[in-house]
């Protein structure tokens, strides 16, 4: 064995003696997890496995019979023009409701952060279209929307902006974006109260110093306020686009995914295919590459922003 | 809170300097668990508002009283009170507990699908006709011929018994029935010069040049037609009365897609010219749904609409409730170059392989059929008798609103029977909103409509 190996050989052990002593240590801390991990085993583990599995097999929905096809599902999705226009509504969607979110949580933030008259009850209303379910925004959208009995058409109707109710929802052109605004009305709450709790955690006397240097409010904000908040956005924006990613009730119950489609996401895709047509094989597959754009999404975006040996 | 979450948020940032590695997977593990949403969406589950309910399964109660499941879907308030006294009455006659759950049309499919794959399957359930096939095919169905081949199966008349038989057996009992009309709004009619007592709405071209009439009148104000376009199961269920009427079918005696033929074509043009060209339907129908522009017929907001009886049943309501005041006239739906054709929809009551008391379930079956009982049901619900003896009745042959309904049985039409129809359908509607979008022609449309199910079915 050469020195090198012996080396490698005593940091093993070192390292396996390190970490039975300490598993004895906290054993009674890993005994009082042990159920929690276990129903987490049985309810998250298995189920993803499920999926894993299911997306090698064809079952078809009137047949109990399961057909191992083995990568099929995955070589036809990629051969699809359907794929690519997918990942294209979805990316869209992500992109603009984060961003929407996101910029419009972090004006409110600030805003609420000054000294305002009423700031406890903007502070609490904000925080309102959060806390409603969020089928129940989206059905108020959609009837906001509505071309016939839809406040927005009659306001612009009574105002002579047009001559008959606009279709939103209806028109393949514009319709995601009818949606995406209700998400990001659902969503910005959130936002801002994330950002409003890091602004606070900023420390005054950063502020306070840069004034007496002569720096405006704008540079305040861009050399104070941006680069100290920086982890919290970076968090924030992760959560809020896998969270975006999977949002289905607001694009379900507003459009269904239509028109022709134009609404649809991967997720809705899924369910499309997998429960409503009862192509589980399929839809599994395309839950499976779902899971993997964003877990590659979290990778590049943390690689990214961590550049350079900044933390979290 | 959130300050203080955050701040500690940052601080552990700051102490763990030299764990970045750590705080990466610590994250990443996190991201793993909200991405896995999207991967265990796929397993199952469906709607978690059904899963409560699911849970039970049929069986003995605690105090050894038999139970029976019933699911039916689309209990209004029209209709729970039905449920509410004839399940109890039943609960009473046969020391039975029934367990009784209604979903929403939307949840219909999954629920029952989701139930069966979980071999919690309800006792007896409501089921459209043409989804049969997709749960024989898992052999979830019970074949019901004890009762349909004897004396119970002579209540109903012949083409609707035979609309619950599949592969020669019949998986169900015929439940409800509904079929189409034209409905037009008289008051407009009269505004527009036009007859309102008997207009000329014969043929679908009668109907474009009463809608054109309407439209150019400055006397009438709303408009003409309702379209449906939206994104939803029912725009297929209003746009096939043309595709018939025009000499299509939608699939071959094997069961193959014959969508792109050239009476297809036709109706499929005629369809969207009526928005594109003519311009004489409610604004953006893509965005319309059958149940949006009947609101809009029943609210006097519209001149023609093809519905059920059940429209004219709340209009009615809405005049006696002095909610509307407008009149309004039922004729059948307009004939085309091949014909004319009411959308006929039967929905059977069957019993599922998984029961375990489908004695029982028979008797449930038995008590819901009464003359009586089936009498109340068509009469609250709207719903076209289906025991022949019911139809019979004064009622129907008087009723302004049933009339031209059950003149039209001779018009009836069903959607075909196939196991995967709810696919066939939803690309019947992209090719539908593609023309009506005027994204493609209607020859193009139909054509990669073709071209996908062709695929898909083969």
């Amino acid at each position: 064995m050469s020195l090198a190996e012996e080396r490698t050989q005593t940091g093993d052990d070192s390292r396996l003696a390190q970490s039975a002593a300490h598993v004895k240590r906290n054993r009674r801390a890993y005994l009082l997890i042990a159920p929690a991990a276990v129903f987490l085993v049985a309810v998250v583990g298995y189920p993803i496995l499920e999926t894993f599995r299911l997306s090698l097999y064809r079952s078809p929905a009137d047949s109990t019979i399961e057909t191992f096809v083995g990568l099929q599902h995955y070589v036809d999705i990629f051969n699809s023009d359907i794929f690519y226009r997918l990942l294209w509504q979805t990316g869209r969607w992500v992109a603009v409701g984060v961003a929407g979110k996101t910029l419009l949580g972090l004006l409110i933030a600030v805003h609420l952060k000054g000294d305002i008259r009423g700031r406890k009850f903007f502070r609490t209303a904000f925080l309102i279209p959060w806390g409603i379910p969020y089928a129940i925004s989206a059905v108020v959208f959609r009837w906001i929307e509505h071309p016939q009995f839809g406040y927005l058409n009659a306001i612009l109707l009574k105002l002579g902006v047009i001559e008959q109710g606009i279709g939103i929802l209806g028109n393949p052109d514009i319709a995601w974006l009818g949606v995406v605004v209700a998400d990001i009305w659902i969503g910005t709450p959130f936002m801002a109260i994330i950002f409003l709790a890091g602004l606070q955690s900023i420390p005054q006397d950063l502020y306070e110093a840069a004034a007496i240097d002569g720096a405006e409010r704008w540079h305040q904000f861009r050399y104070i306020t941006l680069p100290q908040l920086k982890s919290v956005i970076l968090m924030a924006t992760l959560l809020s686009t896998i969270w975006t990613f999977v949002s289905f009730d607001v694009i379900w119950t507003m459009t269904g995914g239509g028109p022709i489609s134009t609404t649809a996401t991967l997720v809705i895709h899924i369910y499309q295919v997998g429960l409503q047509n009862g192509n589980l094989g399929l839809g599994a597959a395309y839950s499976v590459i779902g899971f993997l754009l964003l877990l590659l999404f979290a990778v590049v975006y943390l690689r990214v922003y961590t550049r350079g040996g900044e933390e979290l | 809170m959130w300050a203080q979450l955050v701040a500690m948020m940052r601080e552990n940032t700051t102490e763990e300097a030299s764990g970045q590695t750590l705080d990466r997977r610590r994250l990443l593990q996190a991201l793993g668990a909200g991405g896995m949403i999207a991967v265990a969406g796929c397993t199952g589950g469906g709607d978690g508002s059904e899963s409560g309910s699911d849970g039970e399964g049929s069986g003995e109660s605690g105090d050894d009283t038999q139970s029976v499941q019933l699911l039916t879907m689309g209990v209004g308030d029209n209709i729970k009170q039905f449920f509410e006294e004839n399940n109890a009455a039943f609960e009473s006659e046969y020391d039975v507990d029934v367990e009784f759950t209604s979903v929403t049309w939307d949840n219909a499919r999954q629920t029952v699908n989701n139930r069966v794959d979980g071999g919690q399957a309800p006792d007896v359930s409501r089921w459209p006709a043409r989804w049969i096939p997709q749960l024989v095919g898992k052999d979830a169905l019970e074949p019901v011929d004890d009762l349909m081949d004897g004396e119970f199966g002579e209540k109903f008349a012949e083409g609707v018994a035979n609309g619950t038989m599949y592969n020669g057996s019949h998986y169900g009992v015929p439940w409800a029935a509904s079929n189409k009309c034209l409905y037009y709004n008289k008051d407009a009619f009269e505004a527009a010069g036009l007859d309102p007592e008997t207009p000329a709405l014969d043929t679908w071209e009668d109907m474009l040049a009463a809608a054109k009439a309407l439209t150019e009148s400055d006397e009438v104000n709303i408009p003409a037609l309702g379209l449906a376009g939206a994104d939803a199961i029912e725009t297929g269920s209003q746009y096939y009365h043309y595709h018939w009427s025009h000499g299509a079918d939608l699939v071959d005696d094997e069961g193959m897609p014959v969508v792109n033929s050239d009476g297809a074509v036709e109706a499929l043009s005629f369809y969207t010219d009526l928005h594109l060209e003519h311009g004489v339907t409610q604004s953006s129908p893509l965005s319309s749904t059958r149940q949006d522009i009947r609101q809009l017929f029943e609210n006097g907001d519209l001149g023609m609409v093809i519905g059920h009886v059940y429209t004219g049943l709340n209009i009615t309501e809405s005049q006696e409730n002095g909610e509307v005041d407008f009149d309004y006239g039922i004729v059948q739906v307009p004939e085309g170059p091949a014909g004319r054709y009411s959308l006929f929809t039967i929905d059977t009551l069957g019993i599922f392989s998984q029961s375990e008391h489908k004695d029982v379930a028979r008797d449930l079956i038995r008590f819901y059929f009464d003359e009586e009982r089936r009498f109340q049901y068509s009469k609250q619900k709207g719903f076209l008798p289906v025991v022949e003896a019911v139809g019979e009745r004064e009622y129907f042959s008087e009723s302004k609103n049933w009339g031209p309904f059950v003149e039209a049985g001779q018009y009836a039409r069903a959607r075909p029977k196939l196991s995967n129809f709810s696919q066939f359908n939803d690309r019947m509607v992209q090719a539908i909103q593609e023309a009506l979008a005027d994204q493609k022609s209607p020859q193009k449309a139909l054509n990669d409509a073709q071209s996908d199910l062709e695929d898909a079915m083969n």
